[in-house]
């Protein structure tokens, strides 16, 4: 019986020592940048049961993974080893109730959710959106996670105003869900105005699609169409135009001095048959231009014009 | 491990203002191919006496209305009046003026109308016009809005001096006026 003991003794401090061995190892190879050995020595060691529970053991499979991410899937949008590296961070937050990984984890954290989030930033294009949608919500995920605290209005709202772009041009080039596109781009656009209630481009996106639409049903209207449908045509067109008046004005109150919102509201009133007030916003874009054209003639010109 | 992080520098900002938008509104007259429909439908429901129904459907402006004109031209080009196809013609002034199928009399020639309307006595001429009151002043047709959207008014004596010809559908989508 007492050998049986010194036995069973041996063999667990045999594996502990092995255990601790493919820790130190991997930290070594890691640090040697030998990243598939100190991958393999660190996948072995969080799979033992002796290890598992460590923050340490998931700490260091959090920086093994971050390295191999760093030195072959830095440009991957979708890197498999990033998403690893970061719920192995995660794991040893979790795990470590004493705190001592927790800052340098927490740090990591923000460094791969960053690396997500310029990768967000690089996918908008009608193509790679749903990327940039996905790596968002990670990036927020995973900062959330390691600083709770995080506000992302402002980033939500850069987020969402590219976003609504990106649907925006899908609408372009997509005429068959055109419209699907675009009540897509009013919806995240509302999302915006609802984190910020003066955001001018969310204002002014939101009244040109609907002056767009409308604009878009007469250009597409045939000529041959009959009086009773283009009467029906009619009530749908200014119904659109008249959602988008709201938007434009919020908009030109806001920034009373930008061109595109004046040109806007002079098509809306026009497209409502209220002549005097698009003439209104006309003159006014006239009187703009050529304050514009005044302030680029420079004090030099003028001396010059003057011998 | 106290490994220093190096954090990557957020370029975000940039690319995400690059793409804040800014479409801009389409500069497009819908009034005037909303109009250029209504001139085509009048077409269909008038009648022209036979001697006007050969040799090319004229539609004249009197005056300027180059969005309207410009329409007219594209609706030239993909419609005709049964056999006829379309000719689209601009006058300066009632002394060009020839005996075109239509005459639309912009808002702003509106002085024109009783020296128009002196001219094409007896002619088959459409005369229309857009503003108020005008369907009582010898056009037949005259645009008007009614809550942002156009209607027109019909003047059927009008007509009648021109020998057209109004079929009953357009006199019930009309605002009949005498």
């Amino acid at each position: 019986m007492k050998k049986l003991s010194y036995i069973a003794f041996l063999l667990l401090f045999s594996a502990s020592v092995f255990g601790q061995n493919k820790l130190t190892n991997a930290l070594y190879a890691l640090k040697n940048n030998e990243l598939d050995k100190a991958k393999e020595l660190i996948d072995a060691a969080i799979d033992d049961s002796l290890f598992n529970q460590k923050p340490v053991a998931w700490y260091y499979a959090g920086n093994v993974y971050k390295e191999l991410f760093k030195k072959h899937e830095l440009k991957d949008k979708q890197s498999a080893y990033r998403i690893q590296s970061a719920d192995y961070f995660k794991k040893s937050i979790d795990l470590d109730t004493a705190g001592t990984y927790q800052k340098s984890s927490k740090q990591n954290l923000k460094y791969i959710a960053e690396t997500i989030y310029n990768h967000a930033a690089s996918s908008f294009d009608v193509q790679q959106y749903p990327i940039a949608i996905s790596n968002y919500e990670k990036y927020k995920s995973l900062l959330s996670f390691a600083y709770p605290e995080t506000d992302f209005t402002e980033k939500d709202i850069m987020f969402k105003l590219a976003l609504a772009t990106t649907y925006s041009r899908l609408a372009e080039k997509d005429s068959i869900n055109g419209d699907m596109y675009l009540d897509k781009a009013k919806k995240v656009y509302e999302e915006v105005l609802e984190l910020d209630s003066n955001n001018v481009s969310a204002s002014y996106n939101i009244g040109i699609i609907y002056y767009n639409q409308g604009v878009e049903i007469v250009n597409n209207m045939d000529y041959s169409l009959d009086l009773e449908q283009l009467n029906n045509v009619q009530d749908r067109i200014i119904e659109l135009f008249k959602k988008s008046l709201p938007y434009m004005k919020k908009a030109y109150d806001l920034d009373p001095k930008r061109k595109e919102t004046l040109i806007g509201l002079q098509g809306i009133y026009f497209s409502l048959n209220d002549i005097p007030k698009s003439e209104a916003y006309k003159k006014e874009l006239e009187e703009l231009e050529q304050e514009e054209s005044m302030k680029q003639t420079s004090p030099q010109d003028v001396e010059m014009q003057e011998e | 491990m106290k490994k220093q992080i190096t954090i990557s520098l957020i370029f975000i900002f940039c690319v995400l203002t690059a793409f804040s938008p800014t479409k801009s509104a389409q500069n497009v007259d819908t009034n005037a191919k909303i109009k250029a429909v209504f001139l085509y439908n009048f077409t269909k429901y008038i009648e022209w006496p036979e001697a006007s129904k050969n040799g090319e459907f004229t539609i004249g402006i009197l005056g300027e209305n180059e969005t309207l004109y410009a329409e007219l031209e594209k609706m030239s080009k993909v419609k005709k009046v049964a056999n006829q196809t379309f000719s689209i013609k601009n006058y300066n002034s009632i002394s060009e003026l020839n005996v075109p199928h239509i005459l639309y009399i912009p808002a702003d020639s509106t002085e024109e109308l009783n020296k128009a309307v002196e001219k094409l006595k007896g002619k088959s001429t459409l005369i229309v016009t857009e503003k108020p009151g005008l369907a009582k002043k010898g056009s037949t047709i005259n645009f008007v809005i009614v809550g942002s959207r156009q209607k027109f008014e019909l003047n059927k004596v009008n007509a009648k001096k021109h020998n057209l010809k109004v079929a009953s559908t357009l006199e019930k989508l009309a605002v009949l006026v005498n």
